[in-house]
């Protein structure tokens, strides 16, 4: 079975790791993940995110199967890597632990 | 020939002269008598924003919400007929809370202690053997606490007789009610406890002087070499509430992604038809723990309730107007979500440290600058009130 749509496939190896359920879960993941993790995940998605969303916009939100719900969360998890890679930078194994008490309890990707 | 493009002009000083230029006295920061002071006189008569109408979508839903500064629990129920109340989510049998669930749904409200059972609107419907009281029905509803709504938000005031809240907002609620949270059906929110004065807290972020210090990287498109310190066009008061315009940066530093990322929020905010207001620059800050900025792609609110005069819990909310609609602006909010987060978590750190500094006692002053008016107009505005409460006390004693 396909983990990501047809065109996407390059992005494979990051699905287990960020294709992830949950702002929460996303944004901790980029607190727990290495400079190297972001970046390579980063390096990857970031050209193919016009792309993605072009296709997953074709179908409601409700409407995409398991391997499109994959690709929109992987660009929801860059989301938040596009901070720590183009705002952060250098910053951002300080930064961590202080966005880590502003505690994410609801968003309207969670429903 | 054209004339040259004006620059940046900051607020002059003439403009914000009527705050006073005084130091202003520690201790109101830290001082738990000042506190209980402040709690009296403010938090428990003032409208404090517990919400959201969104949050209340049909007859029977409900939210409860804490007041740790008024030791209660409130629920907050859409009725029968549509109106919402409040109430003491207190059982006016023996005093139990009757609800332990953050929100829901549900057409009565029983007691799980002896089943005393409530509906929407607090009446009394049934209890147990009820005869046994001696009591009438209609004197245990349950106690019932003002509530209002302005702009979609709810407001709750622990005054049994409190200002209407449109009177209250002093010119502010028609503005209010043309932002985006007016129409919003859905939010991102995210909260933090702070080990900080609630003023201190709020504070930080009613000025701009901090900005290029604390955010150099995170809120780099807030200031340019016109205007370094990122400060407002503008600063306005009305009575204890006040407003400000942000400065639009012509040269904002604005990375890749993030540029992408952010016209598609704009391009979602356009097929919402709510960018361009006439407020989608303004700050309004409503008296005492309140603001939301109008800013349609950002549109966050934050409050700042008090907990002690040291603690504080900052309840921060982005209000959307539709439920995601595409992936294109699921991604754009989740994207402004975590850009205005990371500026909010690099804020809290400093503000713990200025009331680790303050609680010493090693100052008997702070100061404010002219573009810091807005946390001199907060201050001038809780001292003044204290002292009218402390003035109708004595009178009335």
């Amino acid at each position: 079975m396909n983990t990501l749509p047809i065109g996407f496939e390059a992005l494979a190896p990051f699905v287990d790791s960020w294709a992830l359920e949950g702002s929460a879960t996303r944004t901790r993941r980029r607190t727990n993940s290495t400079e190297t993790e972001r970046n390579a995940f980063f390096a990857a998605v970031q050209p193919q995110l016009a792309p993605a969303l072009a296709l997953l916009d074709t179908k409601p939100l409700a409407e995409h199967d398991p391997a499109e719900r994959n690709l929109m969360n992987l660009c929801l998890s860059l989301a938040h890597i596009a901070q720590a890679v183009e705002a952060q930078g250098d910053h951002e194994a300080k930064h961590a632990p202080h966005r880590e008490q502003m505690v994410i309890t609801r968003t309207p990707a969670d429903f | 020939m054209n004339a040259p493009a004006k620059g940046f002009e900051r607020v002059p000083e003439s403009d914000v002269a009527f705050l006073g230029t005084d130091p202003v006295p520690a201790k109101a920061y830290y001082d738990a008598d000042w506190f209980e002071l402040e709690r009296k006189a403010i938090f428990m008569r003032s409208w404090i924003v517990v919400g959201h109408v969104c949050e209340l979508p049909d007859s029977g839903s409900f939210i409860r919400r804490e007041m740790e500064f008024a030791k209660a629990s409130l629920l907050i129920v859409r009725g029968k007929d549509g109106a919402i109340r409040a109430f003491h989510n207190v059982c006016t049998h023996r005093g139990t809370q009757l609800v332990e669930e953050a929100e829901g749904k549900r057409s009565t409200f029983s007691c799980p202690y002896h089943m005393w059972t409530f509906g929407g609107d607090g009446a009394l419907l049934s209890a147990p053997d009820f005869e046994s009281f001696g009591l009438e029905k209609k004197d245990c509803a349950l106690k019932q606490v003002s509530v209002e709504v302005c702009a979609g938000l709810i407001f709750i005031n622990f005054d049994k007789n409190p200002t209407p809240l449109r009177d209250w907002l002093q010119g502010l609620a028609e503005k209010m009610e043309d932002l985006p949270v007016a129409k919003a059906t859905t939010y991102s929110e995210y909260v933090y406890d702070i080990e900080a004065n609630w003023k201190l807290t709020y504070d930080n972020f009613q000025e701009n002087y901090h900005l290029r210090f604390i955010h150099p990287r995170s809120g780099a498109a807030a200031f340019g070499t016109d205007n370094p310190f990122g400060y407002p066009a503008r600063y306005g008061f009305n009575g204890p509430h006040r407003t400000q315009t942000i400065w639009s940066n012509p040269e904002p530093k604005i990375q890749p992604l993030q540029g992408f990322a952010m016209s598609k929020a704009v391009e979602a905010g356009m097929k919402r038809n709510i960018m361009g207001g006439p407020h989608n620059r303004e700050y309004f800050a409503l008296f005492p723990n309140f603001f939301i900025l109008g800013t349609p792609v950002q549109h966050f609110s934050h409050v700042v309730y008090p907990i002690s005069a040291t603690r504080s819990r900052g309840v921060i909310r982005i209000y959307w107007v539709g439920e995601d609609s595409s992936a294109t602006e699921r991604f754009a909010r989740e994207y402004v979500m975590a850009t205005v987060r990371d500026v909010h978590a690099e804020d809290r750190a400093v503000i713990a440290a200025g009331q680790r500094g303050l609680s010493s006692g090693a100052l008997d002053h702070i100061h404010f600058q002219t573009q810091e008016a807005l946390c001199r107009h907060l201050y001038n505005s809780v001292r003044d009130t204290v002292i009218a409460w402390q003035t109708e006390q004595e009178l009335t004693a």
